[in-house]
């Protein structure tokens, strides 16, 4: 029905509206002036201020109320108390509270001046008298009220514009005309999809830029089905969606199929209604689909606590309070957290209201654990999986003949090699281990240390309780690849053991590694990664035996041989993660820390050796390839046995970095294959699930999840609706209760929230809080209105969107005049289309988009996008690890990447942090946003693939520009704008010219390595060209 | 150079102000866009400091995961005759516990520690962190710290954001906030952390120096121990400074053309932004070489100075970047949540801290730097008298405990060789004026010239501050 009366003919009937309405506007404005002696009215202009100045002490909250006094309520404030009343309907003179915002004396001063709250200006005095006088009428807070349409009276207007005009009218301003039609498609394409329009798709609406190829456009967007990723996004934000639990553990959950759920319902125009009663409730419809189960996913979104000693009923009350907060912010427009300690100060909603609404969600099955306990959980199968282990297939596919040609070609230099190292090994023999000679030897609590000549260093008298040894050298191979370790006994140590101290045992806790250049002052630590020894104590846990627990910097285990019968040797050998090249200059520092918690175990006798020698050599105690190749004795390389040849092979490949790298891409592709691969079948998705035995629910005392007060049963706050219901309520009643006709708040927040996704602010500037201490909306009348249209359209989000971005005010230029930006710095008043920066998110699906990198593909696992190296090492101490999606699993939208919620994605900048639930976009300008937009791989990869395309497809400055604009801007540049360019070109391009090794750098940004070509210089300039367009504001703002 | 700086810190301010009071645009004699970029750069809230502040900058040594007050500074003597008996009912009066130690016996175990007297204040200083027993007479130790929150996360962003929920602001958010920085070169608030080897239990999320709800602006700045120490701060391989300078010539350039035609003055923020982003490209980098500090700087700090991203450098570090009028420093040392072992676990982090900890204060003072400066010291919470695991072997340790704990202060406004606040003979309750969380962060606030209650931030509808809606008050007896 609704959608019939927006068919074209109406909307031509507005936009003839509009145009006519522009040309006789400046007449009307003259005409109107603001009309003087309006009357007050309560819930505009006195309940704001009352909520503001006096509800602290005087409103709902018993708790904090002072002098017995309530101004929220009319039978209070005009009651008379001895000699006087507060409020004297129709004389102000009389009324005390007149008397008191006006006094000059501190002790009778309202608000007092330690409230620190600001006193009433003049204005608002005025304001006051004039209410009282006028009889001090009372009324409800606005959003308490049912929304209703008000008379528009111009039925042809859209309805939008209508409201708008009024207002511009009344403050007599006028509308800004429409922006060009560029701006306008780009504009709309964001809105409605998130994604830049195609330089195609600008073409053709430029050349017709008519209302009814506006619609068209708007009608094709609408049914894209990037329309659902982008509603996902806000959407995901609002409900904290996160691919981890949060807190100290913040494992890893699954339930991304609900993602793919959001995406689903918003392509499909689920009725908002429809869509909200699922995720409530889901689970309690009459024979739910397995889809109506997965829906309840968004109430189990919240963080879950794993971290050890944690109460799992303490998280367990945090969980439910977080759906109640949700619930309150996202549907409600109330911040209900506020009721959780004490009744809400300003709303009228009672510390009993918030725990009777905890009631609803404290009945699941859930325990309040986390990771892979954090039940219930829903058995699923996604229907995206399927093409992503195929995408998966197709990547180690492609991959496996690149490794096998750069193995061949590899091997190819094995033989020679070969030959090589075998004449050397004749000739020179192989030496695997080279003795270090100490420049220094320190102890840093006393030992005293020598050493002799064979290399043997002796602790003089190893007697003290800790002590760690500092061993100072230069090293006599050019690269060092590994240390060796020996542990001598001998008869002057207890029991002809390692050590004087205690029972003769060695405990090593830990050992470290540091490079120093001669003179310099500073030391850098280089990363050893494998240890092995020939012997080790066999333990579990944290004890002390294992070699490899020198490495972690731990002195609470270590390596030792205690309980070891035999007396021998003790060799130790620790491989360095990557091999180090060492200049003359410079020189090692190792040292050995002996701080076990027993003590008196300070190795007496070592040595210390090191080698070039990688790979297997230096990760165990077999003789090194080269050695064995001694002890063979071969006669020629032919007679070498297999098993020593093929252990050659794999020390030769270990350090041939071509082969290396391509074989890398390939274990990369094979590690994506087999994460999603384990997506196929059934996954645990968490969702609601009602418990068996309901809990009792009780008021939390000042909201200590453990001072349980009085036993509350589920209900809605009773300034909302008042039950009278013979049984308890259920959440699906809950859920029905928040999109009935009844709630006068769901509608209007979720218009307000679709407004907001359009015009970057809603009409009330705090989504999140209608309540008294929101904002009041700038265009009560529209909101209404559109709130109302709204629930008769049967919730239909795709109908209001479409109302809104068919009205000529969301068609405005937002070109800014200097007038304007003084009178309305904010916007408030809708005289121009907003400009604002786009969400950062959007910024990295436009690059993709644009360049031509995008996958398009919809829903399925996680994707991994770049991000630099050890981000979330250095947060979990290497306990995760990222490693960024292959092949074109690395260009998915920006809704499907992983989302690791104590490390969000580090390429996201002024994003909601999905701990708890978010409705206000944050929108700053830092510089680190600009390094971001700068050098993300991302966008410099979108750079040098746009501008491949740009150089192979088109000929000549002109034509290669032009389609870089087009694809980044939708918009041909000026010829200034054109001149700017083409002179920064040029000095790249001279740079480049004589830098072709810079060129062949920059331009290797893909996922496999890339041969250089001869027109690199160029390339490299048009790079540089691509990135700087990127990189203006236009491209990265809604205009 | 520094004149234009100057004189733009005023107009920006002033222009500031105009655009909240509704001044005309046309009165400035500077063009549009010049305003518009002068005003981004703008630092501080006009209406702060409220009062002179004694400190104009923090250090604050985070040690996470909770030191022991009991081996390290609250000295107990009379334990001893307790080791091994069940701590008195009277005493623990039903405290909360972790699941780790609740229903299981709490025996006593007395420090592990011998304690000294130190200095001309005769504060007692256990054996563990001899160095800071040097500079006794310069610290002021709170010994009757406590908070709300038994588990590492909640307590953590309770201590350093004032509410146990993230969400909300850091304490040097709110400093940067309100005072800005003087360094146009650096970011106001910045924070390093310890490189660390072994994986830590307590891993440091970014909402510990977030900003919560005031604009990212005023978030910390991560410096990392990489070749990359802020992130995206490196521009690729193959673009060196000249190309980039360049191109954001002709950014800067194109965005002045677009400002012309849409009016919109977040352009000229975003032109300054940029430039922001290329001074930072130099003057970070840096920050984190140290090798023009002398061989004395790495001699006081300690061994461990000499290797970036430890503890000690990052010390040695804090002191360059007050130095450079940075507001705000913290740094973080992890993995001070000693179980068990307390003799090798830690006495670790006492060997990686207590020289550069001892060192930072001593080379402020004899900059100068001190008497303005605050250093904070402490963690989120202390450990419990009872032992965990067997209280007489070596692998005892000691669970979590918010009812008391110790943390130190120097410099900046606060009175030295001061102890302020008592626990009982158990070291488990506070017995004399308890200083709680939020009461520390309004002492900080006011160090800083900042009165806590007035100090506030309006989001959605509610306006917050730092020490939150209970009552909390400024610490004055440790203000000399």
């Amino acid at each position: 029905m609704i959608k019939e009366n927006f068919d074209s003919d109406l909307y031509y009937r507005y936009s003839t509206m509009i145009r006519f309405l522009y040309s006789t506007t400046i007449l009307m404005l003259i005409a109107s002036i603001a009309n003087a002696a309006e009357p007050v009215k309560f819930s505009r202009d006195i309940l704001p201020i009352l909520s503001d100045r006096c509800f602290h002490c005087h409103g709902p909250d018993p708790a904090h109320r002072e002098a017995e006094l309530r101004l929220d309520l009319r039978e209070d404030a005009i009651k008379r108390r001895d000699a006087h009343a507060v409020i004297v309907p129709g004389n102000p003179d009389e009324s005390e509270l007149l008397k008191r915002i006006t006094s000059d004396d501190e002790f009778t001063l309202m608000p007092p001046p330690d409230a620190h709250r600001k006193p009433l200006t003049e204005k608002q005095v005025e304001t006051f008298r004039q209410w009282i006088a006028e009889g001090a009428k009372w009324g409800r807070h606005w959003s308490f009220e049912k929304p209703s349409r008000s008379n528009l009276a111009d039925t042809n207007a859209h309805p939008i514009d209508a409201f708008v005009l009024r207002k511009l009218q009344q403050e007599g301003l006028s509308p800004t005309p429409q922006a060009s039609p560029e701006t306008l498609l780009r504009r709309l394409s964001f809105d409605l999809t998130g994604l830049p329009p195609s330089s195609e798709e600008v073409q053709a609406f430029t050349e017709n830029p008519n209302a009814k190829e506006y619609e068209q456009a708007v009608d094709r967007l609408l049914s894209s089905p990037h329309f659902g990723e982008r509603m996902a996004m806000w959407w995901l934000d609002a409900a904290r969606y996160s691919d981890t639990d949060g807190y100290q553990q913040d494992s890893t959950r699954n339930n991304w199929p609900w993602r793919d759920w959001v995406i689903d319902s918003f392509n499909a125009n689920k009725p908002f209604d429809d869509f909200t009663v699922e995720q409530f409730a889901g689970d309690l419809l009459e024979n739910p689909t397995p889809e109506q189960i997965l829906a309840t996913c968004f109430h189990r979104n919240h963080m879950t606590n794993g971290e050890g000693g944690r109460d799992p009923e303490e998280s367990r009350i945090d969980y439910v309070r977080d759906r109640v907060n949700t619930t309150g912010t996202v549907f409600l427009g109330l911040t209900l957290e506020c009721a959780q300690c004490h009744s809400h100060k300003f709303d009228p909603i009672s510390h009993k209201d918030y725990y009777s609404l905890t009631a609803f969600f404290n009945s699941i099955d859930e325990t309040g654990k986390a990771g892979g306990s954090a039940n219930p959980y829903h058995a699923y199968t996604s229907p995206y999986t399927e093409r992503a282990v195929t995408e998966a297939e197709q990547i180690v596919a492609g991959r496996k003949p690149l490794e096998a040609a750069a193995r061949k070609q590899a091997e190819a230099e094995f033989e020679p090699w070969l030959q090589n190292k075998f004449e050397q090994v004749q000739q020179h023999g192989f030496k695997s281990w080279r003795v270090l000679t100490a420049s220094e030897l320190q102890s840093v609590e006393g030992t005293p240390l020598r050493q002799k000549d064979n290399g043997t260093v002796i602790a003089e008298g190893t007697t003290l309780f800790q002590d760690d040894y500092k061993f100072v050298a230069s090293v006599p191979v050019k690269r060092l690849t590994g240390l060796r370790l020996e542990v001598f006994p001998h008869e002057s140590q207890t029991g002809g053991k390692y050590t004087q101290g205690g029972n003769g045992e060695f405990i090593l806790s830990d050992v470290k590694l540091q490079i120093r250049k001669r003179g310099s002052t500073q030391l850098t630590d280089i990363e050893l990664d494998s240890a092995v020894a020939n012997i080790e104590k066999k333990v579990k846990g944290r004890n002390y035996g294992l070699v490899k627990d020198t490495l972690d910097d731990d002195p609470r285990n270590g390596w030792t041989t205690e309980g070891v019968e035999e007396i021998e040797v003790r060799t130790a050998v620790f491989a360095l993660a990557e091999p180090l090249e060492i200049a003359d200059d410079e020189e090692l520092i190792f040292v050995m820390l002996h701080r076990s918690t027993t003590g008196y175990a300070n190795i007496g006798r070592f040595r210390l050796s090191a080698t070039d020698q990688a790979g297997e050599a230096v990760r165990s105690l077999q003789p090194m390839p080269l050695e064995q190749l001694t002890d063979e004795d071969a006669e020629s390389i032919a007679s070498i046995t297999p098993e020593t040849r093929k252990r050659l092979l794999s020390q030769f490949l270990v350090d041939h970095d071509e082969y290396q790298n391509v074989k890398a891409a390939l274990d990369r592709a094979n590690r994506h294959l087999s994460e999603v691969n384990k997506m196929t079948g059934n996954i645990r998705v968490q969702i609601l699930k009602r418990k068996d035995e309901p809990r009792t629910s009780h008021v939390l005392v000042r909201g200590v999840w453990d001072k349980k007060g009085d036993v509350v049963t589920p209900n809605v706050p009773s300034a909302f609706l008042s039950t009278n219901s013979e049984t308890e309520p259920s959440r699906l009643d809950l859920a029905q209760w928040i999109v009935s006709p009844e709630n006068p708040l769901t509608a209007r927040v979720i218009v307000n929230q679709l407004w907001q996704l359009c015009f970057g602010e809603g009409l009330v500037r705090t989504p999140g809080d209608f309540g008294l201490q929101g904002e009041q909306p700038t265009h009560p009348e529209l909101l209404d209105w559109l709130a109302v249209e709204f629930m008769e359209s049967g919730w239909d989000v795709k109908h209001i969107i479409k109302l809104i971005v068919t009205s000529q005010t969301y068609q405005q230029s937002s070109d800014i005049t200097p007038e304007l930006l003084e009178r309305d710095p904010e916007n408030r008043l809708l005289a121009r289309a907003p400009r604002f920066r786009l969400p950062s998110w959007m910024i990295r699906d436009a690059w993709l988009k644009s360049s031509g990198l995008l996958n398009p593909a919809l829903g399925g696992p996680p994707v991994y996008p770049y991000q630099p190296k050890g981000v979330w090492a250095e947060m979990f101490m290497g306990r995760f690890n990222y490693n960024p999606s292959p092949g074109p699993s690395q260009y998915r939208r920006t809704v499907y990447a992983f989302w690791r919620r104590s490390a969000a994605p580090t390429f996201l900048f002024d994003s909601a942090q999905r701990r708890v639930c978010e409705v206000r976009p944050r929108r700053t300008n830092t510089p680190l946003h600009a390094l971001t937009l700068l050098n993300d791989r991302t966008s410099l990869e979108a750079s040098q693939f746009l501008a491949q395309e740009a150089f192979s497809t088109k000929d000549g400055f002109p034509q290669r520009l032009k389609f870089v604009t087009d694809r980044i801007l939708s918009r041909s540049l000026s010829p200034q704008e054109a001149s700017i360019i083409e002179r920064k070109w040029k000095h790249s391009f001279n740079f480049y010219s004589n830098h072709p090794q810079e060129a062949a750098q920059l331009l290797d940004v893909g996922q496999l390595p890339r041969t250089p070509t001869d027109q690199d210089a160029e390339r490299a300039a048009w790079m540089v060209i691509a990135s700087m367009i990127y990189n203006i504001d236009e491209a990265i703002t809604h205009e | 150079m520094n004149n234009i700086n100057t004189q733009g810190e005023s107009v920006s301010r002033r222009y500031f102000l105009g655009r909240c009071t509704g001044i005309s645009l046309g009165a400035m004699s500077l063009g549009l866009l010049e305003q518009e970029k002068l005003r981004a750069d703008a630092v501080g809230l006009p209406e702060l400091p409220h009062f002179a502040p004694k400190a104009k900058r923090v250090i604050f040594l985070t040690q996470s995961g909770g030191p022991s007050q009991i081996e390290l500074f609250d000295h107990k003597p009379g334990l001893m005759k307790w080791a091994g008996k069940e701590l008195p009912a009277s005493v623990r009066r039903g405290q909360r516990l972790t699941t780790m130690t609740a229903g299981k016996a709490q025996l006593i175990m007395p420090a592990r520690t011998k304690f000294t007297r130190c200095g001309q204040s005769g504060a007692t200083l256990g054996e563990w962190m001899p160095h800071l027993q040097t500079v006794a007479d310069d610290l002021c130790f709170i010994k009757s710290m406590e908070t709300d929150q038994i588990n590492h996360a909640p307590a953590m962003t309770k201590f350093l954001t004032g509410h146990q929920l993230p969400g909300r602001p850091s304490v040097g958010g709110w400093t940067s906030y309100g005072l800005g920085s003087d360094n146009r070169n650096l970011p106001d608030y910045l924070v390093l952390i310890s490189k660390m080897k072994r994986p830590s239990d307590q891993p440091l999320y970014d909402h510990y120096w977030g900003s919560g709800f005031l604009p990212s602006k005023y978030q910390g700045v991560k410096l990392r121990n990489a070749k990359e120490p802020v992130l995206y701060l490196r521009d690729p391989e193959g673009m060196p400074r000249q190309v980039r300078r360049n191109m954001l010539d002709g950014i800067s350039d194109l965005n002045e053309i677009r400002f012309d035609k849409t009016g919109d003055p977040e352009i000229a923020t975003r032109i300054s932004q940029y430039e922001m982003a290329w001074r930072m490209q130099s003057s970070i980098p840096d920050l984190n070489d140290l090798s023009d500090e002398p061989e004395s700087t790495f001699e006081l700090y300690g061994a461990d100075s000499r290797r970036p991203g430890t503890y000690a450098a990052n010390c040695v570090q804090a002191r360059r970047l007050v130095e450079r009028g940075v507001r705000f420093v913290q740094l973080f040392h992890p993995d001070w949540d000693h179980h068990s072992r307390l003799s090798s676990w830690c006495t670790a982090r006492c060997r990686d801290t207590d020289q550069a900890s001892a060192a930072l204060v001593k080379d402020l003072k004899q900059r100068g730097l001190l008497d303005d400066t605050l250093v904070i010291w402490g963690g989120e919470f202390g450990r419990g008298v009872a032992g965990q695991g067997k209280w007489d072997s070596p692998e005892g340790g000691r669970d979590h405990h918010p009812r008391c704990f110790t943390m130190w202060m120097a410099g900046g406004g606060v009175k030295p060789g001061m102890t302020y606040g008592k626990t009982d003979d158990f070291s488990y309750n506070v017995a004399e004026n308890p200083v709680h969380v939020n009461d520390l962060h309004a002492t900080i606030l006011h160090l800083l010239g900042i009165d806590h209650e007035r100090f506030t931030h309006r989001y959605q509808g509610l306006d917050f501050r730092l020490t939150g809606v209970e009552q909390s008050r400024v610490v004055k007896e440790i203000i000399a």
